[in-house]
């Protein structure tokens, strides 16, 4: 216990770390300005911002805006990272509240509910209780990262080779289970990132493999670039083809009354709470992530409701319940992340990307050998949901002008952004066309139905399970059967086989099946 | 590069026996991508003893990425799924070139340049455009980005053409 506060305080002193900064204009007279809360701010800003932006879901949003935290330094630039990844979200869910766009799977169960209570004039409410519910959610789930941290760093240290492959494969078996779709197109997705991932020199022996003698591709693709052009440039050209303008009901009213009033708080209340729970659990788990929480909140709610005739028409338990799951679960997930260095979502990819580029191999050793950024980083995300709740309620009225930008004008923006961003990251324009070929290719993905998310997952974890597989057959000899007679192992391939069973199962894929539908009835 | 229109054949050129074609289309790409990895790769040192050689991992991939990608196919052939979804040609044209122009000209002429020019080209992809406002927009957004960039990113980038500085 004692331990626990020791962490969070020097968490918070992280945080609250103040920089004296000298500007020559003042003569040599300095101000303190506290950086790193400057930097979860801004980030808290600029994600919502391009979060807002309808057609742009927070793995784009977080991709676009990766370049700009390249110049920080570590600390400052996964704080503000992880600032941008919540205010992603909470542009997501204004937008699906105002417009009936989800910018991102996430927030699509928002859009039921939240658009309905927006046209019958209650936008504010149903905002600021997406707002309070999801400080809530994000309160409690700051506090389990930190309970669960340190013992599950200990288990991680106790993994061998084969302990971290097995652990890799149920989570990527995790991702397939619990994503929208087609599971073989999954699983295919997973082992093309996988094969994308093997391109570039070889870690034990140096050879090159598959660069075609591409001095770009020497050093493997990089994972900025591909994120960057699989998410940014594909959902251009994809938007693009739905004529980006027609669908777009903006609701008219001006947004008024923000308060919610006593009875939606009382109605709120037990469904913000019912949705933390359920999503810091989802959210824990490996491939679970965000999208699956809100939806199973949302039909959770609808189970227990006395009402449920009530729910998409309005009832603002169907906007609290999703929105605190989503947040709980966004922020969750980064305890397998931090913890045991394995990314259980592709936004969590796109962090170990970023951790990458600053030198940085997120796992349990960091947690021992750099305790502030990691514990900076959980402060920072209490700091930071404290900030959406401040600053976005006020804001409401530039996000509902923001939405009015037409999309002619917004593509091309991006295009330009994304690409200077790209470039900036190596000063190489091979890059830039090389995010080119995987937008195409994601445009393409898109257009058959593959989804390009396990793909990320994939090509991050690539490299760590090749390493893991060789050292584990080394160890044991070439025996293959390692990863099945060491207990640890056994136990996580046996969950693995068993759930990829469940998934294929005829009765258990309707039912995950009805979750996802539920939002299209 | 801005070939992926090309990918979407007519359903006319599917035999009637193939009822997913958007499924049997996909499969068969991966199964191509899978081949192309392994041919790639085939020159890469296989296991030697029980250890890995560099084209262990490559070759497991991809085969791997075969047999799914042919599921993927056989699942196309046998069961009723979605028709091919139409390709449009535009977006992705316009947008590619752009991608292209910026990455061929920000080295010789500097960013202001590139930014703008890519910012007109990516502005074709849209029948909406209007060409007035689409330049203020691109002027102010190569404006906004120059100042971003270099001076609050501090990440250093060329501004002007390279016979300008000279």
């Amino acid at each position: 216990m004692g331990d626990l506060f020791s962490n969070l305080g020097l968490g918070f002193a992280t945080v609250f770390q103040f920089v004296q900064w000298a500007p020559p204009l003042l003569g040599g007279m300095s101000i303190p300005i506290p950086i790193n809360i400057l930097l979860c701010l801004i980030g808290a800003l600029v994600g919502t911002l391009v979060g807002v932006l309808p057609g742009i879901g927070t793995i784009a949003t977080v991709a676009m805006l990766l370049p700009i935290t390249f110049g920080l330094p570590p600390v400052g630039a996964l704080i503000m990272l992880a600032g941008i990844y919540y205010g992603a979200q909470y542009g997501g869910s204004t937008t699906s509240i105002l417009v009936n766009i989800p910018g991102e799977a996430g927030s699509v169960v928002t859009a039921l509910d939240g658009f309905q209570m927006a046209k019958q004039g209650r936008a504010g409410p149903a905002l600021a209780i997406a707002a309070i519910g999801s400080f809530f959610a994000g309160c409690v789930s700051t506090v389990l990262i930190a309970v669960l941290g340190a013992p599950l760093t200990k288990l991680a240290l106790a993994f061998g080779p084969a302990e971290y492959f097995s652990l890799m494969v149920l989570g990527l078996i995790f991702a397939v289970v619990l994503a929208k779709g087609s599971v073989l197109k999954a699983i295919a997705m997973i082992v093309f990132g996988l094969l994308l991932s093997m391109v570039g020199s070889d870690i034990e022996t140096g050879a090159s493999r598959m660069s075609f003698n591409i001095p770009e591709l020497a050093d493997g693709l990089g994972f900025a670039t591909v994120a960057m052009g699989l998410f940014g440039f594909a959902e251009i050209i994809r938007n693009l083809d739905a004529g980006g303008e027609e669908d777009r009901q903006l609701v008219q009213q001006k947004v008024t009354g923000l308060m919610p009033t006593k009875k939606d708080m009382k109605d709120s209340a037990p469904a913000i709470l019912r949705g933390t729970v359920l999503g810091s659990i989802l959210g824990i788990l490996p491939g679970g992530g965000a999208v699956i929480a809100s939806f199973a909140a949302y039909t959770l709610e609808k189970k227990l409701s006395k009402h449920p005739e009530r729910f998409g028409r309005g009832a603002i338990e169907g906007v609290a319940a999703p929105e605190s799951a989503n947040n709980a679960a966004a922020q969750t997930s980064f305890i397998p992340l931090l913890t045991l260095g394995i990314p259980p979502n592709a936004v969590m990819a796109l962090m170990v990307g970023a951790m990458t580029i600053h030198g940085i191999v997120p796992g349990p050793q960091v947690m021992q050998k750099q305790p502030e950024l990691v514990w900076g980083m959980i402060a920072s995300m209490w700091i930071g949901n404290l900030m959406l709740l401040v600053i976005n309620l006020p804001m409401v009225g530039i996000w509902v002008r923001l939405l009015r930008v037409p999309y002619r004008l917004m593509f091309p923006s991006i295009v330009v952004f994304c690409s200077i961003g790209i470039y900036s990251v190596n000063n190489a324009p091979m890059d830039v066309v090389l995010a080119g070929v995987f937008g195409l290719l994601g445009y393409w993905l898109i257009k058959h139905d593959f989804e390009p998310a396990p793909l990320l997952l994939g090509m991050v974890l690539g490299p760590l399970m090749e390493e893991n597989l060789r050292r584990a057959l080394l160890i044991s000899r070439g025996d293959a059967t390692v990863f099945f007679t060491r207990p640890l192992s056994a136990t996580l391939m046996a969950i693995s086989a068993f759930l990829l069973i469940l998934a294929v199962l005829p009765a258990l894929r309707k039912k995950r099946d009805e979750v996802f539908v539920e939002s299209e009835s | 590069m801005s070939d992926a229109p090309s990918h979407a054949p007519e359903k006319s050129i599917l035999p009637s026996w193939v009822k997913g074609p958007q499924d049997f289309i996909g499969g068969l790409a991966l199964v191509a991508i899978a081949a192309f990895a392994l041919w790639a790769s085939s020159d890469l040192q296989g296991m030697h003893g029980f250890s890995f050689g560099a084209g262990t991992a490559p070759r497991m991939f991809g085969i791997l990425l075969l047999g799914l990608g042919a599921a993927v196919t056989v699942v196309g052939i046998f069961t009723e799924g979605a028709t091919l979804s139409k390709f449009h040609w535009r977006g992705p044209l316009f947008v590619s070139l752009a991608i292209l122009c910026f990455a061929l000209s920000i080295r010789p002429m500097g960013m202001i340049f590139s930014a703008m020019a890519s910012f007109l080209i990516a502005a074709l992809g849209s029948t909406e455009t209007l060409w007035k406002e689409t330049f203020i927009v691109g002027a102010c957004l190569t404006a906004g980005c120059a100042l971003l960039f270099p001076y609050a990113l501090g990440l250093p980038l060329q501004m002007w053409p390279t016979f300008l500085i000279r």
